[in-house]
């Protein structure tokens, strides 16, 4: 049952050359649109756009999403928890990033 | 096969309640959630724990496991006793929760592999979109790489069971890709339904540690040991750098904990990292003669209590 596909295949780099629109990230990280709205709403993402139909996230919110929706899968944590959650994230990998700069491994 | 003591994962006596293994697990999945701890053996942990709850949470499954006997440790051979299921009827379905159905083998040998079967199906036209993490070397992102990577993903036979299917994937790794960046390859995820389009396939790049380098964002750090008198009368030595040695100015009263910043030459792109080179000062060990004699020496030379210049 092994299937090989040797063609190279060339990639793109979310972050930097791909926007979302709101039905391409619940596709791409499993989230009911439901979840990605709330989301929204707490600040957790931060699309362009006005409206929903409008919305464009940033290759960045791929990771935000899939984040937030393991945090609240697994922890069951609610989606005001999840957005306090993630910038508490943000905000220690920055310190890691400061000690890091500094020498300390 | 190895036993496993789901109660010893969670911490818990066997006579605990219902609301006392919840509470055990929700204090101990928050601990060890691979996106909050930094403890390398997170992840695992984590499994651990979901697999020791789906059984503990779920009064069938948890009175089945019991009646295995209390004498069985951790580790220990076992194989589950004929019939020993007799009686209980398990419900299903309620095996997702957690980091996807990836169970031991002595979980599946009690309870099945029917896993996340039901969720699996699903009316969407368009295949699923899939996840995977790459680890690369820092120099692929220096240079641009083409890696094969192999992926095992669960696929649903015929028959509705579960198998893994692996697959081998040519793929460039563009110059410039940092730690923590997603690379979208189109319609290499799950494959559709009735003609749909495949999903895609997301990996997610990290960097194998190394012992020299550490990667933050585009920039890039390395330590770099100098002699007492290369930091203080100044020298010319040779670094390296991801991309191979480069020569570098030691300015003279140079201190340990100084940084050079080596403009561009951290990872590729618009603009480029830049590379910081941290210096130490190594001191040589005074395991001879003339050796010792040079530190009297330089005892002599200095007027100099470094307890004294701290304080200011």
């Amino acid at each position: 049952m092994n299937q090989t596909n040797m063609t190279l295949i060339e990639g793109r780099v979310v972050e930097e050359q791909v926007q979302l629109t709101l039905i391409e990230l619940c596709q791409a990280c499993s989230a009911e649109q439901e979840h990605v709205l709330t989301w929204v709403f707490e600040g957790v993402l931060e699309p362009a756009g006005d409206s929903p139909q409008d919305w464009r996230f940033g290759g960045e919110s791929l990771r935000r999403a899939r984040l937030a929706l393991r945090l609240s899968r697994d922890l069951e944590i609610n989606p005001p928890g999840v957005a306090l959650a993630l910038d508490l994230l943000d905000e220690i990998a920055a310190l890691r990033a400061r000690l890091q700069r500094a020498g300390v491994r | 096969m190895k036993f496993k003591d789901y109660y010893e994962t969670l911490g818990v006596p066997r006579g605990a309640t219902q609301d006392e293994v919840k509470h055990a697990y929700r204090k101990l999945a928050r601990k060890y959630h691979p996106d909050v701890s930094k403890d390398p053996d997170a992840e695992a942990r984590f499994k651990e724990l979901g697999e020791a709850y789906a059984v503990l949470k779920d009064p069938e499954k948890r009175a089945a496991y019991d009646q295995m006997g209390s004498q069985w440790k951790t580790g220990q051979d076992f194989q589950p006793p004929p019939g020993w299921d007799a009686g209980f009827e398990f419900s299903g379905g309620d095996f997702g929760a957690g980091l996807g159905g990836d169970h031991s083998d002595f979980f599946e040998a009690l309870f099945g592999r029917h896993a996340n079967a039901g969720q699996r199906a699903h009316m969407h036209a368009q295949g699923q979109d899939h996840h995977a993490k790459v680890l690369i070397d820092l120099v692929d992102a220096y240079r641009g790489a083409q890696r094969s990577i192999s992926l095992r993903m669960p696929t649903l036979d015929a028959q509705g069971h579960v198998t893994t299917q692996e697959r081998t994937l040519e793929v460039r790794i563009p110059k410039g890709i940092r730690a923590g960046q997603h690379l979208r390859l189109a319609g290499q995820g799950g494959p559709g339904l009735g003609g749909g389009a495949a999903g895609d396939l997301y990996l997610e790049i990290a960097f194998k540690p190394d012992p020299q380098f550490r990667a933050d964002g585009r920039d890039v750090y390395v330590d770099l040991p100098l002699a007492p008198w290369e930091a203080a009368l100044g020298a010319s030595v040779t670094a390296p750098t991801p991309e191979g040695q480069v020569q570098l100015t030691i300015p003279p009263g140079s201190a340990a904990g100084r940084q050079l910043r080596l403009k561009g030459r951290g990872i590729p792109g618009t603009p480029p990292g830049d590379l910081y080179v941290t210096l130490n000062i190594a001191l040589p060990p005074a395991d001879s003669d003339a050796a010792k004699e040079a530190y009297r020496a330089m005892g002599k030379a200095f007027d100099f209590n470094p307890r004294e210049q701290r304080k200011g």
